[in-house]
């Protein structure tokens, strides 16, 4: 019995760990949302940038790669940055069509940008706790994951501190409200677009590192898939909630995983879109979602 | 004034040397192709980009020598032709491999196709293959069911790689005859105590293949084996821990690992990094690769690998030279070196002019004809009685196999094989990792 509630405690530990990242990337997706109401499918590659920065900045420095969580936040909170003044801004409002058009280009362009700068072969590094483990219990857990879940965590707090008491974070909860309410109260909402873009790029990027440094492989394609779940979980969690997309991304990474172990790897992939209609056709506007968004 | 007539003097020469340079090139005016187009069906976007490249960038080094021996003799046409490759990028899809192939016939109508990699996208294109008469050597695809099936004409496909029946009879045979009597005398089991064998494979008629050839081989062989674990993932998947985990939770002597290159690499790491999984994992020949090497570091050590070429093993006797020079070949042109695939490929494109050149001709009935009856002498991969050529009913060419244990190597900081079995072209002995833990007694 112990056995089996170990190797089910395991699974249930996997499933936080894909958890972790597919919150921070449905969180940053669902910021960017429910300020600029725009729909990024080119998302998941800040999530490669993030992967490939770790990289080079590690084979070039040697530095701990959870250091690196202090270059990729930055970098892509200015890629974001760029990508809204120079993509999205001129567009805003002129269409969903024209949104998705510009995110599908962003994707091709950072693909084929990345494959050209470092090739596509899959690449992969070793985090210097690679070989380390902690026991909980009756189950052995690697350190890199137990430190992913507290860095998720630890990152989510200081974004929860910033949206709820800081001048700016309540700014950008005013936009995310009521746009013109809070162009009434003198809120730049262009720069609160700015400023949330990058926050959710950055946030990606974060998830980008800890996907390298848990071992993961990757390549310039990669983003696509998680960028395609990130999706999943802000319909399933409720546009523009980030507590949805927290419980979301939580409950795709543990109902993904016990799939997995229960019926097989195959189902992995479509367990996510099961319980994504199975949620909507219970409750439209998704687990945290209010009628109207 | 002196000036403009040394100008003009000049002008004029220049003018005269250009009219006789005109003259002497011109060439009597020739009918017929100017060149051999070979369609290479190459992965060279997706998840297996790795291998794409390697196939064909070998296809081109093959590609470069026959050119620099001057062609291919056509005898139809009186003279020899160069080889052109045209690229065919299935992007790792089956609806890539679609296009690719539909754009390579239809569009740049080459006389003859190369290469192929996943059995899935091989099969979705076979029908187009069919319906075109397009003779096509695929060196990858290797389920039994593309090469056996019966729904489409598949008379011009040659299919120059061992099928799943093939390299899991190899590698089951190995673990019987290798693997099961070592782990027995080290840890003290009976001699009737089966080995416990955990199928991890890819979701694709590559893994499935492979699959189905173990579990009919060990009834019909009557072989002391137990699959104690069937567990299935999808093409491309980067994340096994919870797949390990379960495979874990059965306590296996050994896991069969159905895999491409990219997908062995992160399950070999995360099974003993992540899940603790001190289990050997016994691979396939397609991961034989420079790149499974580098990319799984020191969790390679004392793994298993059934191949057909290995990049850093090379076998002694008659196809050594040719190997190391084909190895040295591809690593000063492209830096590193070629794995199975590439080795494959580079030979069916030595195939392929063979057939055309047996063929007279470049059409493509009269090429599928001369491939049917072709008897190439073997290159770089050992071949069954010395020579590539193509069984009567299935077409598909028959391999000498063997199984490779990894090492650490110090010097490159990268696990390295050698070569453990069959007794013919073994470099070394089998043994058991010190780290190994045997699944239940």
């Amino acid at each position: 019995m112990d056995g089996g509630i170990a190797v089910l405690g395991q699974v249930a530990f996997w499933g936080l760990y894909s958890g972790c990242i597919y919150i921070l990337l449905a969180t940053g997706l669902n910021l960017i949302f429910g300020v600029m109401k725009v729909v990024n499918f080119a998302h998941g590659e800040f999530l490669m940038l993030g992967t490939y920065i770790t990289f080079f900045f590690f084979v070039i420095s040697g530095f701990n790669p959870y250091l690196l969580l202090f270059l990729s936040i930055p970098i892509l909170i200015g890629a974001g940055i760029i990508v809204e003044r120079l993509c999205f801004r001129p567009i805003l409002g002129t269409g969903k069509l024209n949104e998705i058009f510009i995110s599908l280009g962003l994707i091709y362009i950072f693909q084929n940008g990345v494959a050209m700068v470092f090739t596509d072969e899959w690449r992969s590094m070793k985090s210097p706790f690679a070989d380390l483990t902690i026991g909980i219990g009756p189950i052995q857990l690697p350190l890199d994951y137990i430190i992913i879940v507290v860095i998720t965590a630890i990152i989510l707090v200081g974004l929860s501190v910033f949206l709820d008491r800081t001048t700016t974070g309540k700014a950008i909860r005013a936009s995310s409200q009521n746009r013109k309410g809070a162009m009434l109260m003198g809120i730049n909402v262009e720069r609160m677009d700015m400023l949330t873009f990058g926050i959710g790029a950055g946030l990606a990027g974060a998830a980008g590192t800890l996907w390298a440094v848990s071992g993961q492989v990757f390549n310039p394609y990669m983003g696509s898939v998680p960028a395609i779940k990130g999706f999943a979980i802000i319909i399933l969690g409720g546009l523009g909630s980030i507590p949805g997309a927290i419980i979301g991304g939580l409950a795709i990474g543990m109902v993904e995983n016990f799939t997995a172990f229960f019926l097989g790897g195959s189902w992995k992939d479509a367990i996510s879109f099961i319980l994504l209609i199975v949620v909507l056709l219970v409750r439209p506007t998704g687990l945290f979602g209010e009628a109207g968004e | 004034m002196r000036t403009d007539c040394i100008i003009y003097t000049i002008l004029g020469l220049l003018l005269i040397a250009l009219l006789l340079g005109a003259g002497c090139t011109q060439t009597p005016a020739t009918t017929g192709p100017s060149e051999i187009k070979i369609g290479v069906v190459a992965s060279m976007t997706g998840p297996a980009s790795t291998t794409g490249k390697d196939i064909w960038q070998s296809a081109e080094l093959a590609a470069n020598e026959i050119n620099a021996k001057g062609g291919v003799p056509v005898r139809e046409l009186g003279r020899s032709l160069p080889v052109r490759l045209i690229q065919g990028d299935d992007e790792s899809t089956r609806e890539g491999g679609m296009k690719a192939v539909t754009k390579l016939i239809t569009q740049d109508e080459v006389n003859v196709l190369v290469g192929g990699y996943s059995s899935a996208v091989v099969s979705a294109h076979q029908s187009i293959v069919a319906d075109n008469k397009v003779p096509y050597i695929i060196s990858g695809a290797s389920s039994s069911a593309v090469s056996r099936r019966t729904d489409l004409d598949t008379s011009y496909m040659f299919f120059h790689r061992p099928n799943t029946d093939d390299s899991a009879e190899a590698s089951i045979q190995f673990l019987t005859d290798v693997f099961r009597p070592a782990i027995n005398e080290k840890f003290g089991f009976s001699n009737d105590r089966k080995l416990r064998v955990a199928v991890i494979y890819q979701d694709s008629p590559f893994g499935k293949g492979q699959l189905d050839a173990v579990k009919a081989l060990i009834p019909a062989k009557n072989l002391p084996i137990e699959i104690v674990a069937e567990e299935p993932f999808k093409m491309g998947e980067s994340d096994f821990r919870t797949v390990l985990t379960s495979v874990r939770a059965k306590n296996p002597d050994v896991i069969y690992a159905v895999t491409f290159l990219n997908e062995l690499v992160p399950m070999t790491q995360q099974a003993r990094r992540d899940v603790g999984l001190n289990t050997v994992i016994m691979a396939i020949e397609n991961n034989d690769d420079p790149d499974y090497y580098s990319g799984v570091g020191v969790y390679g050590d004392g793994m298993i690998m059934e191949s057909r070429f290995s990049p850093y093993a090379v076998p002694a006797g008659s196809t050594e030279a040719a190997t190391r020079k084909f190895l040295s070949d591809f690593d000063k042109k492209y830096g590193g070196f070629a794995g199975m695939m590439g080795a494959a490929t580079y030979e069916s494109v030595y195939v392929a002019a063979a057939a055309i050149e047996q063929a007279g001709s470049l059409d493509r009935a009269k090429i599928r004809d001369a491939l049917a009856t072709i008897r190439v002498p073997q290159m770089m991969e050992i071949m069954k009685n010395g020579t590539i050529s193509f069984s009567p009913e299935f077409r598909e060419s028959k391999f000498e196999l063997y199984v490779v244990q990894l090492a650490m190597d110090q010097k490159s900081g990268e696990p390295r094989p050698v070569i453990v079995w069959p007794e013919s072209l073994k470099a070394g002995e089998f043994s058991i990792p010190d780290w190994y833990t045997p699944g239940s007694p």
